[in-house]
């Protein structure tokens, strides 16, 4: 066959009636960093048990290296798979180093006894996932993040092609958690094949190759994070509406949840903005579930950028171009449609000048006052000055929280505060 | 970065050159093994040589190395060979064997459940052995052949770790506290059967059954020793062959699968090995309490956790512990005797206690 590291074909785990991995195909090779995720209850950890051999398949087969996983010798398949468990309970006084040199288990024989050799390779290992100096300290005195990395270090020990790992960051600070996955990909690119289930999908988008979208033990979704990491997808699996944006910071996506049943769900609001000036109401307005438009805005403008990230409708002109008396025409449904228009706080000039005449098209126009870290409003002509006051005369002016607060009190939902 | 293809050549992490670890932990152990040896053997020639009839440890020396081909001294009198010879030496080797099999079979019931209350008398093993002992009895089939007893302690005590087993593979992960009141109730019924049992007894019976309630050593002759043995030490040596396993153990049964250990196999395996040395050893001394739970938490203070040390200290362990409260039960108050398992429930009880105080504590904190 191909010479695929880990494959599962046909692969089902039940207990009972209850059917936890369900006819599951997957191949995971070497030098990938395969990151399963899925909502509790999906068979993230059972199909990793079902990967490492600890539990064995009712239908259906593991193979590794072509070879099926449930007719190997233990011992065999423990020197080229490891499993690292969320537990992390011990009950003895073992000190870090008995710990990490039960690694060596399934390369000793049954009388040979750890060599200098296996020593250096766990002090090596301790020394690599940041724990120097604990090697004598006491396994139960550690903390829960450090026991999970003196037990992934014990994954390392043990000397594996393949290493399994259940939920490996659930008790590590951020600070960890990058180092655990940056570990995970370095050991990816050296030729090892990584599996791990993350709870924490901006996580696995940023450290993963692969992710494995599992939902009630099937594969959902599978591929690169920006194709498995769809609003789309997601609502549909987790049951709730999440934001996938691309994070200003690393360009990897982060999933975020936003409520579904807000007093604003589904109010058409339209924001007009321009330098950024948007960017904060967008968000809360789009937290609360408002059903959104925006423009005219100029392209490459911060507005615009996160209103295409969050795939609102917005209308759009070239950057540094004057709006058009057309293109005010073009944007003008949008604005008539919505029960809101919401004309954030933006220095005017000759370009921008038509967003205001757009503004007096509103059905209901609220001006944002602006707060005083926030752009101010300002006038680089008379005449954008004039038809300014013009178009406030019949509009209110309400600051950032208020216009929150009356857009929640919408339909009248009673708070729980 | 990455270390598995670097070299320690560079001195960059000369740790690594010096195993200073394996160093002092040698170092350690060895003190240890030898400390404990020598507390054994004095206190054998104590309890050979303390009794109703004193012998004197010199006449003892010089038994001895005649016995062993080693010099032409004379021999002590008549009297004091008898004694030590057909009394106290069989009295002291039983003590050991029980000691050291009992302390043992208590260290791999604690590897092989993660738990650190478990031991073969609170697991319902030596219940088990009892009631087995019992039935011999009361069948009469104990006077027949000297291997009755011994042939249905042993299938007791293996229909106990049968139940324990079927108990604690019924549930994936198992508290601390499952496996101890599954133990408890496995315990109570084996010994509301031997009560039971009692009520169709003869009389003279019920002294025999006094003794497989409380176990004692007085009377054991060399006759015990024979058939006992060559069943116990051959199942010590065999249990600690499985050292590494009981380490792997306590990491939980997930991780020890996935490190390569046959969990299943070697949970039986070692579950019958414990159950028939537990079985023997009872069938030579009766249930002799807390020798199993207390000896392991002892060693493990002196030479921690590691089974491929704490094995054989706990043999050295229960058997010093076993021979010094015999020897306490024969001196304190004479000329009666307090049996052994008297002076052990009296010594291990508290210790319980204070195990659990500490247990709960430590749950408390949440580090579990």
């Amino acid at each position: 066959m191909s010479g695929v590291f880990l494959r599962a074909r046909g692969l089902s785990w039940a207990v009972g009636s209850a059917v936890i991995v369900d006819r599951l195909d997957l191949a995971v090779d070497r030098g990938e960093l395969v990151g399963v995720i899925g909502p509790n209850g999906a068979g993230k950890t059972t199909l990793l048990r079902l990967f490492a051999g600890v539990l064995t398949p009712t239908a259906g087969e593991v193979l590794l290296d072509d070879q099926e996983i449930a007719g190997m010798e233990s011992r065999s398949r423990a020197r080229r798979v490891s499993f690292m468990t969320q537990d992390i309970s011990q009950v003895f006084p073992f000190t870090v180093m008995e710990i990490l040199l039960m690694g060596r288990y399934p390369h000793l024989g049954r009388f040979q006894r750890e060599g200098t050799e296996d020593l250096a390779r766990a002090r090596r290992m301790l020394s690599y996932v940041g724990l120097t100096a604990m090697e004598d300290r006491g396994f139960r005195g550690l903390s829960g993040g450090e026991r999970q990395l003196a037990l992934f270090a014990k994954a390392l020990v043990q000397e594996t092609d393949g290493l399994l790992l259940d939920e490996p960051s659930s008790s590590l600070d951020i600070h960890h958690e990058d180092r655990i996955f940056s570990m995970c990909q370095e050991l990816a690119r050296e030729g090892r094949a990584v599996i791990a289930s993350v709870h924490n999908l901006s996580v696995a988008a940023h450290y993963c190759s692969r992710l494995v979208l599992l939902d009630r033990g099937r594969i959902a979704c599978e591929g690169r994070p920006e194709q498995v990491l769809k609003s789309e997808i997601l609502d549909r699996v987790y049951g709730v509406r999440t934001v996938v944006s691309p994070s200003l910071a690393t360009g990897s996506l982060t999933v975020t949840v936003v409520p579904r049943d807000t007093g604003a769900a589904g109010t058409p609001v339209h924001l007009i903005g321009g330098a950024g000036s948007a960017v904060n109401l967008t968000r809360e307005l789009y937290r609360l579930g408002c059903s959104l438009t925006g423009g005219i805005a100029h392209e490459y403008d911060s507005d615009e950028k996160l209103w295409r990230s969050l795939g609102i409708r917005c209308m759009m002109v070239g950057a540094f171009s004057r709006i058009t008396d057309e293109q005010i025409r073009e944007a003008a449904p949008l604005v008539e449609q919505a029960d809101l228009t919401i004309l954030c706080s933006f220095p005017v000039g000759q370009g921008n000048l038509g967003n205001l005449r757009l503004a007096s098209l509103a059905r209901r126009l609220v001006v944002v006052k602006p707060g005083p870290e926030e752009v101010p409003r300002t006038f680089f002509s008379q005449e954008g000055k004039t038809l300014f006051e013009q178009v406030c005369a019949g509009a209110r002016v309400l600051d950032h929280d208020a216009i929150i607060a009356e857009l929640e009190g919408i339909r009248d939902r009673p708070a729980v505060r | 970065m990455y270390p598995f293809h670097r070299q320690n050549a560079s001195g960059v992490d000369r740790r690594g050159l010096l195993p200073h670890h394996d160093a002092t932990v040698n170092k350690r152990h060895s003190l240890a093994f030898t400390v404990l040896s020598l507390l054994l053997a004095a206190a054998v020639l104590l309890a050979v040589g303390i009794g109703a009839v004193p012998v004197s440890p010199a006449s003892l020396v010089r038994l001895l190395l005649v016995k062993l081909g080693v010099g032409t001294l004379t021999l002590p009198n008549e009297r004091d060979i008898t004694i030590l010879l057909l009394l106290r030496f069989p009295r002291v080797v039983a003590a050991m064997l029980v000691g050291s099999s009992l302390a043992m079979c208590g260290v791999v019931m604690q590897g092989l459940f993660r738990n650190p209350m478990a031991s073969p008398e609170i697991l319902g093993l030596s219940a088990g052995g009892s009631l087995g002992a019992v039935i011999a009895i009361t069948a009469g089939v104990a006077s027949g052949s000297l291997l009755a007893i011994p042939a249905l302690t042993i299938v007791g005590a293996m229909l106990a770790a049968a139940c324990i087993y079927l108990l604690s593979s019924s549930r994936g992960t198992t508290s601390l506290l499952y496996i101890v009141i599954a133990g408890m109730a496995i315990s109570s019924l084996f010994s509301g059967l031997t009560s039971a049992l009692l009520l169709f007894s003869r009389e003279y019976q019920v002294s025999q059954f006094i003794f497989w309630t409380m176990g004692g050593l007085d009377g054991r002759s060399w006759q015990h020793i024979l058939f006992s043995a060559p069943v116990l030490i051959p199942g010590m040596i065999v249990l600690s062959f499985f050292a590494r396993e009981l380490n792997l153990f306590t990491l939980g049964e997930e991780e020890a699968l996935s490190l390569g250990m046959r969990v299943e196999t070697m949970k039986r395996v070692l579950l019958a090995i414990a159950a028939v040395v537990t079985g023997v050893a009872i069938a030579v001394s009766g249930p002799i309490g807390f020798v199993g739970l207390l000896i392991p938490h002892l060693l493990r203070f002196i030479v921690g956790p590691d089974h491929r040390a704490l094995l054989p200290a706990s043999a050295l362990g229960g058997a010093l512990f076993l021979v010094l409260c015999d020897l306490l039960g024969r001196a304190l108050l004479p000329p009666f005797e307090i049996r052994v398992g008297i002076i052990t429930a009296i010594l291990g009880s508290p210790y319980l206690l204070s195990l659990i105080v500490r247990i709960q504590r430590r749950n408390a904190v949440g580090a579990k």
